[in-house]
């Protein structure tokens, strides 16, 4: 297995919110590589290649959009717990729907956080603490 | 016959229809069985005097012909019931009447009886079943065996012998001296044998002249030889005598004395004598100038004279003026040797009545064979004449009576099948001329006050025209259909009713002198017509006649009135048909058992179906196959309890080329009694109201469905918006002047009231996802949350907020939170800058619904308004003066449609404003 320093996906179509997602996570002081896919069909493809080949590496974060073109977000979570080898992955949902009915099934799916987008600035920022929690051992 | 058949008329007499009871009538009223049987000979009918007859119980459909009895001939044969005349006559072959018959009951009692039938045919012809009619004659025949009996009870208590011997020898019948004298051990040995082979073979021929003379009619005595069956030869003396034996035969009696033993020779004479006393016929004797030498009890009996007074004088005494020569004619037959037998004649008693009677005369010769007189048997047939002549009155009366019960019968069958008005008339006419034996006759109707012959016979053409058009009063018709009751003209030359009237010369003219009118009156007394009956020469009709023409004008007047019910009902079926015709509906009806007997032109063209091949499944090839089971189960549910059938299935639509949906519904049609008569139902093309039903239904869903999208995809870029202009501000902020700042603020508001807007909207689209509640909920406390979310704003506007007592309802938690929410919201937001806010939230139960209220005390609402601020979007403020997305009250307005209740408001412009609404318990 390689050697390498743990990275965050982003799966997100909006360029808008992957730069307040950045932000955010950087503020937090998380200093981790950051991949953005921006599709779901994408993040499944890479979770494939993911579970056949170790040199492609597992995320210990994914930062997942529910609402996605092509696959949604809980069709790509679905393929994340299935993965053998990236079922471990932290995955935390963020999306604009703050239904209890998507919490629910997001959480049924094996989500492990979900953060409703707000739309304040100061409010969007505190997503960065919610993923360093996850990262702190 | 049919099984139907035997149904119907068994159904007609038990129903007491007009023919059972005119059937019933006269056969109740006729002093003889009667009895009606099936083809196969099982009863149908019977009458009191049936059941009397029988002796037994009666039961219709089981019981056969002649019962449970046995039945002899007159012999005493016993007779096979399969060949008994009532059986013979229901096969078809030629029906035997008069005959006699005995039966025994199953007591063991007997009786004699003579059997008429006729048979019933139908309009082909086979025989569907007889009737009956059993004549007691037991009385009459009881006579003669009592004789018999007067007979058997003297010969049996004598010592001597007493023998019968016929003409030819044979011995009917020898007491049991005889037999003892004869040597015989049982009578069979003797009795049934010729009597000539015990004479002495020397004897024989004298014996048998001797017997021939007794035979012939004459009183003799013989001494002969005889050989007993054991060989033993012995002298004998008979005195013998003619006699009539039941079979009306003459035989000889003789009283046989063994001289052997030297009986006593005048005691065999005078019991000789005594027999001849005994007998029921007079027995008389003269010589050859007709002076009379003997006379006997019966003769004395018979015509008035004592022996003393008839012996000597002439036999003339006994004979009418008129028949003298019969005498004399007579005498020349006796003297050329010639027996008379069976003479029936009348003679004449001593007070002068005649009497019928049956003589037997024979001549008496002496022992050398010369005629030295006559022996007369005379029998009184008076009594069996009158029987006779009371049997044939009644024989042909019963015969008439039969012939008019089966032509009534006949008719009554005939009133059941055919349906031609008309022809039924006729061939009531027919029946009523027949069987009164009338001439000629009609049967006018009452139209229009105005009788119109509508059935005639023997009538030709210018008396038709006459009387085509009879009013009230005119002629024999007219003044019975005035009166209501029958006229009787027994003869028209001299009565007032036709005197000096045009129409006593067409009466003459079409032969008629006798004319009897009978209305014809409906149940409800009202005359329909006149039933007349005419005859060609003046008389009298008799009762029979007359109760007759009230039973044929009773079975007229129903007939008239059932033809013009009928009509009345095929009138309004008619109008139906043509309502119903025209309507756009598929309309049709059933009977109560559901089948359908009716279907409207709409369903022809829809179904494009042949009228004539319509009937109850004639619906079923163009349902379809999914509806089918459930239309079923719903349609034989309203049979079965006479409930609305209500229901929504797809026919095909051939025109279409695709399935419709129908709305049926069928209502029972009930009698007075309430008794279901029809169905009367409708299918009612609903496929475009369930078309745009579902196309509303599709867009409601899709409305919702990009509301809910909408809420999330068009809050996105809002977001956006608002954290890049707030970005913007912060980071570059020294960098812009006062004027971008202001731009970049208003596209940060502008966003902001887009996100409240959004958020509204799907609230208002999502009012009718959730269903009505199974449980209650708790109001008190949903408005308690509500004052709890609304805590800041009624803080900062220092309002009091009274909530009185509330019902628990059984709407959705979310649903009376957002009412609540937004009426008591509303309230405080608009409240008056001149006075500290107050509103109250109450509810009271109004016929049976709740009627709540949320009032203030704010700025009010115009009159012009009232109705426009519950739509979508509507505000009458801008959203500086007082903020808000204008879909408040379009949610409320929402969510009690969604319960079926109504909101509204109530205002004072300055005052207040009430808004009530009202839900449904």
């Amino acid at each position: 297995m390689m050697d390498e320093r743990p990275r965050i996906l982003i799966v997100e179509d909006n360029s808008a919110d992957v730069f307040l997602i950045r932000t955010a996570i950087s503020s937090a002081g998380v200093d981790l590589e950051i991949d953005v896919l921006k599709d779901g069909e994408q993040a499944i493809q890479h979770f494939n290649e993911a579970g056949a080949e170790s040199s492609v590496p597992c995320p210990v974060v994914v930062i997942l959009d529910i609402n996605l073109p092509k696959k949604d977000g809980g069709d790509v979570l679905r393929h994340i717990r299935k993965n053998s080898r990236c079922k471990e992955s932290v995955v935390i949902v963020v999306s604009t729907s703050d239904t209890p009915g998507d919490r629910l099934e997001m959480a049924q799916l094996g989500a492990n956080g979900y953060f409703h987008k707000p739309s304040g600035y100061g409010d969007f920022m505190k997503l960065g603490d919610m993923v360093k929690g996850f990262l702190v051992p | 016959m049919s099984a139907s058949e035997v149904k119907a008329l068994t159904a007609l007499f038990a129903a007491g229809t007009e023919a059972g009871g005119l059937f019933r009538t006269m056969a109740e009223a006729l002093p003889v069985a009667i009895y009606m049987t099936d083809s196969a000979g099982r009863l149908t009918y019977f009458n009191d005097a049936a059941i009397k007859l029988s002796g037994g119980e009666l039961e219709l459909g089981a019981a056969h012909w002649c019962m449970a009895w046995k039945l002899f001939l007159p012999d005493g044969a016993p007779l096979p019931y399969e060949e008994c005349p009532i059986a013979l006559a229901l096969k078809g072959e030629s029906a035997l009447t008069g005959i006699e018959c005995m039966a025994e009951r199953p007591d063991g009692t007997r009786f004699w009886f003579t059997p008429y039938s006729a048979v019933l045919r139908d309009s082909e012809g086979r025989i569907t079943g007889g009737i009956h009619l059993l004549v007691d004659i037991t009385k009459g025949k009881n006579a003669k065996i009592e004789a018999n009996e007067q007979f058997r009870a003297i010969v049996e208590t004598t010592p001597e012998c007493v023998k019968i011997v016929k003409p030819d020898g044979t011995l009917l019948f020898m007491n049991a001296p005889g037999l003892a004298l004869v040597g015989a051990a049982t009578p069979e040995a003797v009795i049934g044998k010729s009597i000539y082979d015990l004479i002495a073979p020397e004897d024989r021929d004298r014996f048998r002249k001797f017997n021939e003379r007794v035979c012939g009619g004459a009183k003799a005595v013989l001494e002969f030889d005889i050989i007993s069956l054991q060989g033993v030869r012995g002298h004998m003396e008979s005195h013998a005598a003619p006699f009539r034996h039941v079979d009306g035969s003459i035989v000889q009696l003789a009283i046989t004395r063994n001289m052997t033993r030297r009986v006593d020779d005048e005691r065999a004479s005078l019991l000789l004598k005594a027999i001849v006393d005994s007998s029921d016929d007079a027995i008389i004797s003269k010589d050859l100038d007709g002076t009379i030498t003997s006379w006997n009890k019966s003769a004395e009996r018979i015509f008035g004279y004592t022996a003393k007074e008839a012996i000597g004088q002439s036999i003339t005494i006994l004979i009418p003026d008129d028949r003298l020569d019969e005498e004399t004619n007579i005498l020349s037959r006796l003297r050329r040797g010639e027996r008379v037998d069976h003479f029936e004649t009348i003679r004449r008693r001593k007070d002068g009545a005649l009497l019928d009677v049956s003589l037997t005369i024979s001549p008496v010769k002496d022992a050398q064979g010369i005629d030295i007189g006559a022996s007369k048997i005379a029998r009184d047939v008076s009594e069996s004449k009158r029987t006779e002549r009371a049997i044939r009155t009644l024989n042909a009366q019963l015969t008439t009576d039969l012939s008019a019960m089966t032509r009534m019968q006949l008719l009554s069958t005939r009133l059941m099948q055919v349906e031609d008005f008309p022809v039924l008339l006729d061939e009531i006419l027919g029946t009523g001329v027949e069987i009164t034996g009338s001439d000629m006759g009609n049967i006018q109707l009452l139209e229009d006050g105005v009788l119109k012959i509508a059935a005639h016979r023997g009538f030709g053409a210018s008396f038709l025209d006459f009387f085509r058009h009879v009013h009230a009063g005119e002629a024999a018709c007219g003044l019975a259909m005035q009166s209501g009751a029958r006229v009787i003209v027994e003869d028209i030359v001299v009565s007032p009713i036709f005197a000096g009237t045009p129409a006593l010369a067409v009466m003459l003219g079409a032969g008629v002198r006798s004319v009897q009118s009978t209305p014809l009156v409906s149940r409800g007394g009202q005359v329909l017509g006149i039933f007349s009956t005419h005859y060609r020469s003046p008389r009298k009709p008799g009762d029979r006649e007359l109760r007759l023409m009230d039973i044929l004008a009773r079975q007229t007047a129903d007939l008239i009135e059932r033809k013009r019910a009928e009509a009345a009902l095929l009138a309004s079926e008619a109008r139906f048909r043509q309502l119903a015709d025209a309507m756009p509906q598929i309309v049709w009806t059933t009977r109560p058992d559901g089948y359908c007997d009716y279907f409207n032109e709409r369903w022809y063209q829809f179904s494009g179906f042949d009228r004539h091949t319509f009937g109850d499944q004639g619906w079923q090839p163009i349902l379809h196959p999914e509806d089918l089971p459930a239309c079923r189960e719903a349609w034989s549910t309203a049979i079965a309890t006479g409930n609305l059938f209500n229901i929504e299935y797809r026919f095909w639509d051939r025109q279409e080329f695709r399935w419709r949906w129908f709305m049926s519904r069928a209502l029972p049609v009930r009698d007075a009694g309430g008794h279901i008569v029809k169905w009367f139902g409708s299918s009612t093309d609903i496929d475009d109201q369930k078309r745009v039903e579902e196309d509303l239904r599709r867009a409601n869903r899709d409305l919702e469905q990009f509301a809910f999208s909408a809420s999330h995809d068009l809050q996105e870029p809002l977001r956006s918006i608002k954290i890049y202009s707030e970005l913007l501000t912060s980071s570059y902020g020294e960098r812009l002047d006062s004027q971008a700042l202001a731009f970049l603020s208003y596209m940060r508001s502008g966003a902001t009231r887009m996100e409240m807007l959004v958020r509204d909207l799907l609230t208002y689209t999502q009012v009718t996802k959730f269903e009505r509640p199974l449980e209650l909920v708790d109001t008190q406390q949903v408005v308690s949350t509500v004052l709890e979310n609304l805590a800041g704003a009624i803080s900062e506007a220092r309002a009091q907020i009274s909530v009185g007592s509330l019902p628990p309802l059984r709407i959705h938690n979310t649903h009376l939170q957002q009412l609540f929410q937004n009426l008591i919201g509303n309230a405080i937001k608009y409240r008056s800058p001149d006075r500290t806010p107050s509103v109250q939230v109450t509810a009271e139960n109004r016929n049976g619904q709740w009627l709540f209220a949320v009032k203030d005390n704010g700025i009010g609402i115009d009159a012009e308004y009232r109705e426009r601020i519950f739509g979508l979007f509507k505000r009458l403020h801008t959203s500086d003066e007082y903020s808000g997305t204008g879909i408040g009250l379009a949610i409320c307005q929402r969510i009690v449609d969604r319960y079926h209740g109504r909101i509204w408001v109530e205002s004072e412009p300055g005052q207040g404003s009430a808004f009530r609404f009202v839900l449904p318990v």
